[in-house]
């Protein structure tokens, strides 16, 4: 069961560049930090994937599991993980948001 | 719900020198946004940073106690800038 859970995850990580596990839809987020990391990503306008799973606990916990983090939401850019916006707003800052967004999309431009 | 005595006691377990700063965000004592400046934060990325906060307070993450918890942490080099 377990692994199917996993080949779920990863799939979902490679086929979508940037991936908000949350609580609730892009049209409802469920949770503050769910809807603040959504508008953190409209800022760019880039696509983008919200999974809710708010009621998934198995897959919530492998979640947990595979990324060393306890809570949500956890964000998926070009499959590698990066937290939350308590990363992701220093990294905006920085600048190196931009520059890691660039490279993760320029690379589905190319093929 | 946790009081900030509490949660300043857990962290300082693995944050001895650790400069504090806590903020109750809804005044429901459950959410919080930490800042935290620490020589233990040399050398690690913004992810190991937060796990190592997390690690903390997993008592309090794990029964509830803390819903929702906001971190920034600096090196006390960073936080001098």
């Amino acid at each position: 069961m377990e692994n199917t859970i996993e080949e779920e995850i990863k799939e979902e990580i490679t086929e979508n560049k940037i991936v908000i596990y949350g609580k609730g839809t892009k049209e409802r987020p469920m949770c503050g930090f769910t809807r603040e990391t959504i508008d953190f990503f409209n800022r760019y306008g880039h696509p983008y994937k919200v999974i809710d799973v708010l009621n998934n606990m198995p897959k919530r916990e492998l979640l947990s599991k595979m990324s060393n983090w306890p809570t949500l939401p956890k964000v998926f850019i070009g499959g590698q993980f990066y937290g939350d916006t308590d990363i992701l707003d220093p990294m905006a800052e920085s600048g190196e948001m931009a520059t890691l967004l660039k490279k993760v999309f320029e690379k589905e431009a190319q093929g | 719900m946790i009081s900030k005595e509490a949660i300043i006691h857990y962290i300082k377990q693995v944050f001895p020198d650790s400069e504090l700063s806590l903020i109750d965000k809804t005044g429901m004592m459950d959410h919080y946004q930490l800042e935290i400046i620490s020589s233990k934060f040399q050398d690690m990325n913004r992810l190991d940073r937060q796990r190592l906060v997390y690690e903390a307070l997993s008592e309090p993450m794990k029964d509830g106690r803390i819903h929702a918890l906001e971190i920034q942490s600096q090196t006390p080099q960073e936080a001098n800038k």
